[in-house]
């Protein structure tokens, strides 16, 4: 019995419509296409709104007269629409970039050098042979890997010393296959919930 | 000093040193700073949240101006469903805890996230087919892990066949660990100098056209 | 036209018919087959088991309706085993989306009736909150100085989840489900680097490969790994689901894919080879 609830009849029909692409562009598809992008920028405004409202409005509903200045810096984001204005935009993008920068990097510094780096400063002899090899294995692949990504001096790829950066080169080509085959795995994951929610929700035959 | 580039350099630099003092020290006054800043840029990235849709408005609007070609009625409906979800969050009062929001939510914007991205599934399958060839040394290195990988994720294989489940785990192991550390280490590297560039003011990038 | 010729060159409309058949089958005629559970997965739901009860969770919805087929099953299936457990949850949103997939996670575990939970009591959820990694370094900092109400509006203050909560100290682990690469790198900068908190990662399987060396560095304890990892993570708690369901789909996808990839290679060879 196929459903009668019109909101699974309209996301039925959008499913059907984002899908048709795959077999060819069409018009069904350039208008689910274009719902798509409204309706993405439409729950930006109102998820937006909602958080000045709870992180600045409120504040500002406090006492905290300073926040002022955070709204008047955020009005000032829109001057980059303006030819004449357009320097304004500058003072909320630097604060912005100046937070994000400083927030990142401070612990990017430990998390994806110190760490990884000790990781891999670890005895390569374990309890068993197999995990000696994996060791091994591991170790060769981080120091090519990286080798291979020197490219300010050009005779680190050149003869001998080629090698590294050559074996580097595959360990990465082994690794993107994996990382492809977890690719064909997401996409199917991710489609076959749409498949199933037009089998069950929709056709109501599973 | 050009107020119009240096201030805003300025501003960089010292937001950005007071979020790295804050991790490498302990003094309370850094700490309540950096707490006003976080707060601050909160809110910032919730303004920042409308430019696209102001965007939108100015390219659509001018294709729906201009007629242009079979464009304009599509400019238009997407601007309808932008005025849409913003007219029912906003209206209510609710945001997104809306019911009548979270209707539209469901009937429009979440099969088409969720179909968008998914029906990549399908150029997924092409291009296995047309293009995922051991054509020589290198292609076939990415080939072997790639087949072995998808044997080891369907499930039937290392349900009949448990090999391919421990082979996949391997692979994932040695292989994938070592390769992406030295990738990470890299990317690591990468981010840090591009960001101490951006606080002393040699990546200006993010400050726009001149 | 050679045979080969013929196979290297069947049409796109073809191939992707073939991908529909390939998941209408599965999906009308259940295989039910075995799983094997990964140990990321394992070590997923083993960090949360050693959890004592009353535990506070900081749970990221760091997804939205693009990861929603694969990550929601593993958040429903999470939320289970962290219920079933009496850890008091506070959920948020770094995803403009997450918030709109609260209710339907909500609607899928349902704590009230299955749990015995209480709103305000045994779990909160604060909404979407801007920012990306100044939300969540806000978040463990202060939790209090950005945060006063919750999704809903009500003042946090008013619920007693919220009471002894003001920031990482207070946090026991960190978790989160994200099909954001920035996303996942932020928590482990903000709550293991700058915190050392307990945590979790869960993301869409094509991610696993770039957060894998936190996870072997430690930084991470366990990974849920994309639909895989939902399916293993619905196992190991007891709660079959989507995800599940979705295995005998994959089974018959991916093999069709795998016979796609050795039609192609082998008429690409046999045609090479007769060309000489």
């Amino acid at each position: 019995m196929v459903s009668l609830d019109p909101q699974v009849w309209i996301a039925a029909f959008l499913t059907i419509a984002a899908t048709s692409y795959a077999f060819r562009d069409n018009r069904v598809f350039k208008l689910a296409e274009n719902t798509f992008i409204g309706v993405a920028a439409g729950h930006q405004i109102v998820m937006g709104v909602k958080n000045i409202r709870d992180y600045g409005w409120s504040h500002l509903a406090q006492g905290e007269m300073i926040y002022i200045v955070v709204f008047l810096l955020g009005v000032l984001l829109y001057a980059r629409y303006s030819k004449e204005y357009y320097w304004l935009y500058r003072y909320p993008i630097a604060f912005l970039v100046g937070n994000g920068v400083g927030i990142s990097i401070r612990a990017g510094i430990h998390s994806d050098f110190i760490v990884q780096i000790a990781q891999t400063a670890t005895p390569l002899v374990a309890s068993d042979a197999m995990g000696t090899i994996n060791n091994i294995i591991t170790f060769v692949g981080v120091i090519t890997a990286l080798s291979h990504f020197i490219f300010t001096y050009e005779s680190v790829h050149q003869g001998t010393l080629g090698w590294g950066p050559k074996i580097g080169r595959w360990m990465i080509l082994l690794a993107l296959g994996a990382s492809f085959g977890n690719t064909v795995m997401t996409r199917f994951g991710m489609y076959q919930g749409r498949v199933v929610f037009l089998l069950r929700e929709w056709l109501q035959i599973i | 000093m050009d107020y119009r580039r240096d201030i805003p350099l300025a501003i960089t630099f010292i937001v950005g040193v007071i979020a790295v003092l804050d991790y490498y020290t302990t003094f309370e006054s850094v700490t309540n700073t950096f707490t006003v800043i976080k707060n601050w840029g909160v809110v910032l990235q919730a303004f920042a949240l409308g430019l696209g849709a102001v965007n939108l408005f100015r390219i659509h609007g001018k294709r729906i101006s201009e007629r242009t070609r079979d464009d304009w009625m599509f400019s238009g409906w997407l601007l309808l469903m932008l005025v849409l979800f913003v007219v029912v969050g906003l209206g209510t009062g609710q945001y997104d805890a809306s019911t009548s929001y979270q209707w539209i939510y469901n009937s429009l914007f979440l099969p088409l996230g969720a179909t968008m991205y998914s029906s990549l599934a399908f150029y997924m399958a092409y291009g296995s087919y047309k293009v995922l060839r051991a054509r020589n040394f290198e292609a076939a290195l990415l080939f072997i892990t790639a087949v072995l990988v998808i044997i080891g994720n369907t499930p039937i294989f290392p349900a009949t066949f448990p090999v391919f489940f421990h082979i996949r785990e391997w692979i994932f192991g040695p292989i994938v660990s070592g390769a992406y550390r030295g990738i990470r280490i890299g990317v690591g590297i990468g981010a840090v100098v591009l960001g101490i560039r951006t606080l002393v003011g040699l990546e200006t990038g993010y400050l726009g056209r001149r | 036209m050679s045979i080969w010729e013929k196979l290297t060159s069947i049409p796109r409309e073809v191939i992707m018919g073939l991908v529909v058949i390939a998941i209408l089958i599965p999906a009308l005629n259940p295989l039910g087959l075995p799983l094997m559970v990964g140990s990321m997965s394992e070590n997923w739901y083993d960090t949360v088991d050693s959890l004592p009860a009353g535990s506070i969770v900081l749970f990221d919805i760091g997804y939205g309706s693009g990861g929603y087929p694969s990550l929601g099953p593993g958040n429903i299936a999470a939320f289970h085993q962290m219920f079933a457990k009496n850890l008091r949850i506070v959920m948020m949103a770094t995803a403009l989306e997450g918030s709109m997939m609260y209710p339907l996670i909500m609607a899928g575990v349902k704590p009230e009736s299955n749990y015995g939970a209480v709103y305000g009591e045994d779990y909160i959820f604060l909404g979407y909150i801007a920012g990306g990694q100044t939300a969540m370094a806000g978040v463990l900092g202060d939790l209090k100085s950005l945060v006063s109400s919750d999704y809903n509006g009500n003042p946090i203050s008013g619920y007693s989840i919220m009471d002894n909560v003001g920031g990482a100290d207070d946090i026991d682990l960190v978790a989160y489900m994200t099909t954001s690469g920035d996303t996942a790198e932020g928590w482990v900068y903000q709550a293991y680097s700058q915190y050392n908190r307990a945590l979790l990662g869960g993301c869409l399987s094509m991610m696993t490969t770039s957060i894998k060396p936190y996870y072997d560095s430690g930084q991470l304890l366990g990974i849920m790994d994309g639909i895989k990892g939902a399916a293993d993570l619905e196992f190991l708690t007891g709660h079959p689901g989507d995800a599940i369901v979705s295995s005998d789909i994959l089974s018959f996808t991916q093999t069709l894919v795998l016979i796609f990839i050795l039609v192609g290679n082998v008429a690409f060879w046999m045609q090479k080879g007769g060309g000489k």
